[in-house]
């Protein structure tokens, strides 16, 4: 692979301000570097039964922030497997008492009525958005620009409340009020985030984002019908969002736009979708082909073996089985770190450029680092990010 | 040798590079100098000199040299770009590297993942079955009757089940269940009843509760067929199986859940009320409950053989393979089992033939509208 492989896409913008002019940014990481990253990655996830995927996913960010350069220079990622291992650890101590107290209090709700404990779920969608308010103050917090880090203050349980009241509304509306609870609470994150001694601020409007992106929410009920619109629709529903969110994105002077046009994410995600149907065929290939091996090893007839009850219970066939799903899985997962991690990274990036750039460039240092324990919730809630 | 930067000479002992110096966003164009220390000048006037030993390679986009320096700002950072210049940096700088994590790195954590693996997996085979036959005798029959009643009206939401109470066949069922309460030796705190379903199954609930389908008495050709259900379902009530079973699956689920990091898996409750549900009980405990029930038969003067035809007429031979059977016993064998240890029968009748005819239709009497054989007919275990 090239060793420059950025790409800008689609027109280049014209330049909206005189002097100086707006700067795309460039990513100067090579590809089969990043494959050979998570390949290797994968493997060891194998081997350590998934411990590897705090250092996997500190590597991944490594890569991609370091090759991310702006005016020229480029980013840093100073985050740790090892603090992510210790705030998953943390996480654990906390929310195995709290999972024990719901077990309980989910027992006396049952008494009174079964399946009554189903509603005790909102609490942990509050957690949930807890945690992905404080992984993105660990992660910013290990952002370093030029020798200066960015930083974040606000608080996770007030951002948790928002999120929730406004995630009630979506509901309530069936996702019309989406871009307005998006755009809130975008506001709220990036209000309380740091360049320095730089503020930032979001302004994107929902009413920006609605007007972009209303038909594909007519067209979603359509996509659950029709099964092949739905990568379209969704690839043209985050390009929207991508665009409207980095264009929002305000640190002091200096402003983001972006111009990914509409078109730019579907044929990742078809990529990804040929990858899977090829894997999986391989895999059916790979499961009949053990199965037909067990078959005339047993040497019974194959007609009697495969009704046999000795198919399903076959311990050869079974542990075959099981060596393939997870070479499978681990296939699977190489394909999504390179299309939807690195490539659409690398789509995004080009579509950015960057203006004001002198109201950063001399910026004082401030801010501290914040720990991982966000990560370590957003790990065992299941609610990650990049 | 000082020189302006429009005239660097390439000379390895000097050269460009960026400087910032983690204080200020400030891109600062430098000369290094590297003598005994390295030295930061800009525009002739030293910025900062940074010892060798200090100096550590952070992360870098291809063909920059990124460093940082220990006794300096965290986030100080030299960029070079000249190949020479970082040539000659890396070879003075020894221990540039003592950060990056390395092979041995990555052999620790790997190693550490395994040991932490073998001890789940071995706390999950050996650990938790000692540590619930312990905690079992612990909990207190209170908590565990609590828990019988969420199971209790789970099941009922689950199968769309009613509890079947016509008058002559509750009667019969009564007097079938006392006989083998007695026998079995446990009090008056058991709870039993018909539920109506078609599927032909039985089971116990924590805290003295058991239930038999209605499937199952369709496909009963006699009294002792069904005692002998109700006495292996006695059995697991008296060994306080569903209790067991509820500890060692539910910290089994949690502990393997979180070996491979989803500490939420598919929410605790859920899977421990689905426990509950199918008290999905070791072979042991079974064979232990077989076992049971051949005893509490012997002793009222009754066949076993009997419940063991019913066993294989209601799975079938089972070399068809219904893989939900695996926590039981071969049928076949519990009836080979059950026939070998079997008796002639010496005591009366459990249930004269009119009882009998009464139990069979307990469900025919006013709740028809409880009938609905659709529900889960291919899902049903047989938790017999």
């Amino acid at each position: 692979m090239n060793q420059m492989s950025w790409t800008p896409l689609g027109p280049p913008v014209p330049p909206p301000s005189p002097v100086p002019p707006p700067m795309p940014v460039a990513f100067s990481g090579s590809r089969s570097e990043f494959f050979h990253l998570v390949k290797r990655g994968a493997a060891l996830e194998l081997v350590t039964l998934g411990f590897y995927r705090f250092w996997l996913l500190t590597d991944i960010r490594r890569h991609l922030w370091s090759n991310t350069l702006v005016d020229g220079d480029a980013a840093e990622y100073t985050g740790r497997g090892k603090e992510l291992l210790i705030g998953f650890l943390v996480a654990l101590a906390i929310l195995v008492p709290i999972y024990l107290g719901y077990f309980l209090i989910g027992l006396e709700a049952e008494h009174y009525q079964a399946f009554a404990s189903i509603p005790l779920v909102v609490f942990f969608y509050l957690f949930g958005q807890f945690a992905i308010f404080r992984a993105r103050r660990y992660r910013l917090t290990r952002t370093v620009w030029r020798g200066v880090r960015f930083w974040m203050s606000g608080s996770g349980w007030i951002y948790a409340l928002r999120a929730s009241l406004w995630g009630l509304l979506s509901a309530v509306t069936l996702g019309l009020a989406l871009p307005w609870r998006t755009a809130a609470l975008e506001r709220y994150k990036m209000r309380h985030s740091y360049y320095g001694d730089l503020q930032g601020s979001f302004e994107g409007r929902g009413w920006e984002f609605f007007k972009r992106g209303w038909w594909l929410w007519l067209l979603a009920p359509v996509a659950m019908a029709v099964y092949p619109l739905a990568p379209f629709i969704y690839g043209a529903f985050k390009a929207v969002e991508w665009r409207w969110w980095l264009s929002g994105i305000r640190f002091g002077g200096v402003r983001i736009e972006s111009s990914l046009p509409r078109s730019a994410l579907i044929g990742l995600y078809w990529k990804v979708i040929g990858w899977i149907v090829v894997l999986g065929l391989v895999f059916s290939a790979y499961l009949g082909l053990a199965a037909a091996l067990v078959a005339s090893m047993s040497g019974e007839p194959f007609a009697e073996f495969f009704t046999s009850q000795e198919f399903s219970k076959s311990i050869p066939l079974l542990a075959l089985a099981g060596i393939g799903y997870l070479a499978f899985a681990l296939a699977m997962n190489v394909v999504i770190r390179v299309y939807l991690m690195r490539d659409l990274w690398v789509r995004v990036l080009g579509s950015v450029n960057i203006s004001g750039l002198e109201a950063a460039a001399d910026v004082a240092a401030r801010g501290d680092m914040a720990n991982a324990l966000g990560e370590g919730f957003a790990d065992g809630l299941d609610v990650g990010g990049f | 040798m000082d020189s302006d930067p429009a005239e660097t000479p390439k000379s390895p002992s000097e050269g460009p590079a960026v400087y910032f110096d983690g204080m200020s966003s400030r891109r600062r164009a430098v000369t290094l100098r590297l003598a005994d220390l390295v030295e930061i000048r800009e525009d002739e006037q030293a910025l900062a000199t940074w010892a060798y030993a200090d100096i550590r390679r952070v992360d870098s986009p291809a063909g920059t040299l990124r460093l940082s320096c220990q006794t300096a700002s965290a986030l100080a950072r030299l960029e070079v770009r000249d190949t020479a210049l970082t040539a000659e940096l890396v070879s003075r700088c020894t221990r540039m590297d003592d950060n990056a994590p390395g092979r041995r790195g990555v052999a620790a954590i790997v190693g550490w993942s395994l040991a932490a693996a073998v001890s789940i997996v071995a706390v999950v085979l050996f650990g938790l079955p000692l540590i619930a036959d312990r905690l079992t005798p612990l909990v207190p029959e209170a908590f565990e009757r609590r828990l019988g009643e969420v199971a209790d009206s789970q099941i009922k939401t689950m199968f769309n089940a009613k509890t079947c109470d016509n008058a002559a066949g509750q009667k019969a069922f009564v007097k079938l269940v006392t006989a083998i309460r007695e026998s079995a030796g446990l009090d008056t705190s058991v709870q039993s009843g018909v539920l109506s379903s078609s599927i032909p199954n039985a089971f116990a609930l924590p805290g003295g509760k058991i239930y038999v389908f209605d499937g199952l008495l369709a496909k009963a050709d006699n009294a002792d067929e069904i005692a002998g259900v109700l006495a292996h379902e006695l059995g697991h009530l008296k060994h306080r199986d569903s209790m067991r079973g509820l500890i060692r699956d539910g910290s089994t689920s949690f502990l393997i859940g979180l070996l491979f990091g989803d500490i939420t898996g598919s929410s605790v409750l859920i899977f421990g009320s689905r426990t509950l549900v199918t008290s999905s009980h070791s072979r042991e405990a079974e064979t232990n409950a077989d076992g049971f029930a051949i005893d509490v038969m012997h002793r009222l003067g009754r066949p076993a053989k009997p419940t063991g035809e019913l066993l294989l007429r209601v799975t079938g031979k089972e070399s068809k393979g219904l893989s939900i059977i695996s926590t039981h016993p071969l049928s076949e064998d519990r009836l080979t089992r059950m026939s070998r240890e079997d008796q002639s029968a010496s005591g009366p009748p459990l249930l004269t033939s009119e009882e009998w005819r009464s139990l069979k239709s307990i469900c025919n009497g006013k709740s028809d509208s409880a009938k609905k054989p659709d529900s889960a007919k291919k899902s049903g275990p047989a938790k017999i």
